[in-house]
């Protein structure tokens, strides 16, 4: 086993501020969409702390955004072109999941400093960083001030348009955050993950010299 | 040429010095008569002229009735102005043409000047002490056609000052004017006063602009009314409400026959009420604006100040919210009202109106019931996975512990005993 540093400390604090700002969105969004279901607080007091922790996270993301741009990680997000090798490693990473993880068979994604998602990971975070978030953050800001930002609003198709992305994101999210916090119990062991995002920044990796180039053919 | 020099004789003659034939007398009564002639000319020139001065083209003060032009024969003077007894002046000028287009101008003066006699007016002056007292005391005469909102404005915000001898509390003509009353609706009357208004609601309101925007004055600021929504037909080219110009009217009876069970237009008898509206392509489309009002404009007489106006959130944004139960579709009409058609509530968050009616929107009260079951999918999906996947995990591991056990060699007491 070999630890690989592979989630550097701009990365983690970006991913700690996001994750905790996550939660906060979804609790205080649902308070706003559910008055009358559920009373965790008032909707002013929701409408207020969301605002406040949305800009926070829209912040963060230029965060991450400029750590990326700015140094050669960025590769870890470069998405695999050529279809075929997409759909079988996808495939045989599903296949680890459904069936080898149970076996105790080896991940057939190792994990390196350029190469730290697996292909199923790799198309979903860039999904998720490069469309979902900046729709969410966008339809957001339109909403936090719908008369200042009109023009835009009716560009979009009018603020029940704009209010149904926002909501279909919403929506989105309330699943993936479950699906996102199980898959991250799935290393070595339940808490390895956990450990190397939020503190350590190392990862174990089952090769006795990390692929720097992407995943064995 | 020089012009002729006058010299002055005697009383009655002048002698004009003129070119080439020397002097002239020329008789000064001549002159003097035909001045004062000159200046009657001019007044009465005035006289006759002056009811141009406020005949409208489309000559709006021709529907006034005879006795009120009589009236205007000289109110319709601008600078007929009387003296108060504080020395101040108060202006009597009335404009025929912004009365005879209000909504009174068909009822007439004496509707509401019923004290003035015409056998001794204008000969018998009324004293009056003070501009804004006399306003104010003449705001009694509204009550007796208007009693009820008369009796909803007594209890109000605007009217608990006047007991107290407050004159500048707000009285009828303030907010409605005295001759000029057109439909008015609370938009275009509270900020007029009320200056700091936007600034006010920014310091706690989320979207204060927006909200000043959609939701009435009275909406919050008369708690005790009820509320409804109404969607007016906005061009949004020349950004202005659209208004009925065709006679005879066209909406209502566009929406009756859009209106197929006669219960109100639902989502899709919306759409086609839209479609038809906008049929022609090369016309600016008109879209739907929606605002959130009383359903009755008697009730927006019943202010409260601030402290008791409805500062709940709650109140409009949850479902089933008391506002979002009434719904009406509507066309500024030419003299300014609405002109309404009931629209059954679905449409604010149906799916099918989405295309129709893009431009309302509260959150959580008009939110969409499809959505909601989306969402419980996705909770469920995202619990599914961990869940699920457990279960894999037995099921294969159990799989996986009977497929050892069989592969695997007998026990070593079997093997002794064989």
């Amino acid at each position: 086993m070999q630890r690989l540093y592979v989630h550097p400390l701009p990365v983690r604090i970006w991913h700690m501020i996001n994750a905790a700002g996550f939660v906060v969105m979804l609790f205080t969004g649902t308070q706003i969409r559910y008055v009358g279901l559920i009373d965790l607080m008032s909707f002013g007091t929701a409408v207020s702390v969301h605002n406040w922790t949305g800009m926070i996270l829209i912040g963060n993301y230029f965060i991450w955004l400029l750590f990326y741009l700015f140094t050669d990680k960025i590769r870890v997000y470069h998405p695999e072109l050529s279809p075929t090798k997409h759909f079988r490693n996808s495939f045989r990473q599903m296949q680890y999941y459904g069936y080898g993880i149970f076996k105790g068979s080896p991940n057939p994604h190792q994990v390196s400093a350029f190469d730290k998602f697996n292909p199923m990971q790799s198309m979903m975070y860039q999904v998720v960083m490069f469309l979902l978030m900046p729709l969410l953050a966008v339809t957001g800001v339109l909403l936090w001030n719908v008369q200042g930002f009109y023009g835009a609003v009716l560009f979009f198709g009018g603020v029940r348009v704009v209010d149904t992305v926002h909501v279909l994101l919403y929506i989105f999210f309330a699943f993936f955050i479950t699906f996102h916090v199980y898959m991250g119990a799935l290393g070595h062991t339940t808490t390895a993950h956990y450990k190397a995002m939020f503190v350590t920044g190392y990862e174990e990796s089952d090769e006795v010299h990390g692929r720097e180039d992407g995943p064995k053919p | 040429m020089r012009p002729p020099a006058i010299f002055e004789s005697n009383e009655s003659e002048i002698l004009l010095r003129e070119p080439l034939t020397g002097f002239r007398r020329v008789n000064t009564m001549i002159i003097e008569t035909f001045r004062k002639n000159l200046a009657l000319a001019v007044l009465a020139a005035i006289f006759v002229l002056s009811p141009l001065t406020f005949k409208s083209a489309a000559g709006a003060v021709d529907s006034l009735s005879d006795a009120d032009k009589l009236c205007l024969g000289c109110h319709g003077y601008e600078g007929m102005t009387k003296e108060l007894t504080d020395g101040k002046k108060l202006s009597l000028h009335i404009k025929g043409e912004a009365f005879a287009e209000s909504v009174h101008g068909a009822m007439g003066c004496a509707s509401c000047h019923a004290a003035i006699d015409l056998k001794t007016h204008p000969q018998k002056t009324q004293i009056i002490a003070d501009s804004r007292k006399y306003s104010v005391a003449m705001t009694k005469v509204c009550a007796g056609c208007h009693a009820e909102a008369v009796k909803q404005n007594e209890t109000s915000v605007h009217a608990a000052p006047l007991p107290g001898g407050r004159l500048l509390a707000p009285v009828c003509t303030d907010c409605h004017g005295s001759h000029a009353i057109r439909s008015k609706t609370a938009y275009n009357t509270c900020a007029g006063c009320h200056q700091a208004v936007m600034n006010n609601h920014e310091k706690w309101l989320p979207n204060a602009g927006l909200h000043l925007g959609v939701v009435s004055c009275a909406a919050c600021h008369a708690p005790m009314a009820l509320r409804m929504v109404d969607l007016r037909l906005y061009d949004s080219t020349t950004k202005t409400w659209v208004v009925e110009k065709q006679d005879p009217p066209q909406f209502e009876k566009m929406a009756r026959a859009a209106d197929k069970d006669g219960n109100g237009l639902d989502a899709v008898e919306l759409r086609k009420l839209m479609a038809l509206i906008n049929r022609d392509p090369a016309a600016p489309q008109k879209s739907l604006r929606g605002r959130i009002e009383l359903r009755t404009d008697i009730e927006a007489h019943e202010l409260t100040g601030k402290a008791k106006a409805i500062k709940d959130c709650a109140k409009c944004h949850q479902q089933g919210a008391e506002p979002f139960q009434n719904v009406t579709v509507s066309i500024v009409s030419a003299d300014g009202k609405p002109l309404r058609y009931k629209a059954q509530n679905e449409v604010l968050g149906s799916v099918l109106s989405g295309d129709s009616l893009r431009e309302f929107y509260a959150v959580g009260g008009t939110r969409n019931g499809l959505l909601d079951i989306l969402l419980v999918l996705a909770v469920l999906g995202g619990l599914s996975v961990p869940i699920g996947h457990q279960i894999l995990k037995r099921i294969i591991m159990n799989e996986l512990k009977r497929n050892a056990q069989t592969r695997a060699p007998a026990a070593p007491e079997d093997q002794g005993r064989a």
